[in-house]
Parts: structure tokens; C-alpha cells; sequence
């Protein structure tokens, strides 16, 4: 399985990136899965560096941060109700509007790496994206990310 | 042998899966003996940029070393990989 479906939050009201990462990070510190500073850390990385990429149909965001605030390894997934603004990642000054965002909870990139890469093969299938923006709960979330799984092995 | 480097913010999300894809391109090309990869976050390589001939970032960086910097950030996208793929191969064979 994916995402925790405690992790999974669809349709998400918010009008700020701010805003969308608070809501994430919470529940990964609601589950024991990051240390209480996590959210501060990714607020303040997202800045620094920021993680929106421009894929099709509609930007993906992947906030992160660093290994040592991670408890249990994890990804969360919110689909936004209306897009929020995030800023390009590697290229300054460069807005997208995001409508899917996965937050990284990581601590071991060598275990982590197969999730990483399907991850970012789902990224390049823009009928996936679309279909996961669709999405209504965290079952159909799951079950469209692991069908993508099968498709490819 | 060369070196090249790929880093992103926090060496440990993008910058693995940026490997990962390179690892196999060199693979491909016939180059995995040819070229060391290195793997790393931003602020532990700025102030030993120049020890690599391919730098290679999914993440901003500061404008003095710009000139030397591949984004990255097409291998997670998908769009404009063919472009970066040409332009590390021609910083390998400078």
C-alpha cells in the first residue's frame, strides 16, 4: 500500500502552499511518523528549496526535508480542491500552480529509491495525474498508484 | 576518470532518483567506467564545486556557479530530458 489512509486528505480547501503543508505535516506528526519540528523544517526548505514541478496536466509538489526528522518512513498525498501556488523546482522565480501534492517523510533514499522512481513515472503519466486528482477517497487513491505498479512489471 | 556530482537540497529525494536514472543512462552509453557518480546535498559541495566536471542539481543555486550547473529536474518531469542527457555528454567530453 501507498499511503496510510490516514495520510491521504482529498479535496483539500486551502489557499496558501503554507497552508497545504501544515495540513500534511500534521498528520504525519499526529501519526508518530515525523518529529514535532518536521513541519517547521519543510516550511522553511520549501523556501530555500523550493518543490513544485511542472508536470501535465497540472503542477505536482513534493515537500521535504531532512532524514533526522523522520520517525517511520512515509509518503502523504493531499488532491487540492483549487490550486495553490508553489514555486519551480530548481529555476528561481518560477510559479506553478500545483493541484497534487506528495509530502516525502524519507529517511533511507537506498530502501526508499523503488517507491521514488515509480513515483516519479506516475509524475510523467499525465492520465495518471489527472485520474489521481479525481480521485474520492484514500482506497481509490491506493488502488490507481498500485495499478500503475502492475501495468509496468 | 570523471566526476560527476548530482545534489538537490537535501541529497536525499530527488537527488537518489536523479542517480538512479543517470547510473543507467551511463549504462547505456557505455560510459559506466568512464565516469564516477557522486551523490550529495547543496551545501556541503558549494565550496568544492570545481573538484567535479559535471555538476548536475535538481535544486536552485547561487548565481556564481550557475554557469556550471545542469538542472536536473527534467529526469523527474519527463520534459526536456533528451536536451539535459546531450548537455552532460557534452561537458563529459570537454
Amino acid at each position: 500500500m501507498w499511503f496510510n489512509p490516514d495520510l491521504v486528505i482529498i479535496e483539500l480547501e486551502s489557499e496558501s502552499r503554507e497552508d497545504v503543508l501544515l495540513n500534511l505535516g500534521n498528520q504525519l506528526v499526529k501519526g508518530g511518523y515525523v518529529k514535532g519540528d518536521f513541519i517547521e523544517s519543510v516550511l522553511a526548505r520549501e523556501s530555500n528549496f523550493p518543490t513544485g514541478l511542472p508536470t501535465k496536466p497540472f503542477g505536482i509538489a513534493i515537500p521535504h526535508t531532512d532524514a533526522d526528522k523522520v520517525i517511520d518512513p512515509q509518503l502523504a498525498f493531499a488532491s487540492l480542491k483549487t490550486p495553490v501556488t508553489f514555486n519551480t523546482m530548481g529555476s528561481a522565480n518560477e510559479e506553478i500552480e500545483v493541484k497534487l501534492v506528495f509530502m516525502l517523510a524519507l529517511n533511507n533514499p537506498e530502501e526508499q529509491l523503488k517507491s521514488l522512481q515509480r513515483l516519479t513515472e506516475i509524475f510523467q503519466d499525465e492520465e495518471m495525474v489527472l485520474k489521481l486528482s479525481q480521485a474520492k477517497n484514500a482506497e481509490e487513491v491506493n488502488e490507481l498508484m498500485e495499478s500503475s505498479e502492475k501495468a509496468r512489471f | 576518470m570523471k566526476k560527476l556530482l548530482i545534489m538537490c537540497g537535501t541529497g536525499i529525494a530527488t537527488s537518489t532518483v536523479v542517480t538512479g536514472k543517470v547510473r543507467e543512462w551511463l549504462r547505456e552509453q557505455g560510459l559506466e567506467n568512464e565516469v564516477t557518480l557522486y551523490q550529495s546535498k547543496i551545501s556541503e559541495e558549494l565550496n568544492r564545486i570545481d573538484d567535479y566536471d559535471v555538476v548536475v542539481s535538481t535544486t536552485l543555486v547561487p548565481d556564481n556557479i550557475k554557469g556550471k550547473v545542469i538542472d536536473g529536474v527534467p529526469l523527474l518531469t519527463g520534459i526536456g530530458t533528451d536536451e539535459m542527457y546531450n548537455h552532460i555528454l557534452g561537458k563529459l567530453n570537454q
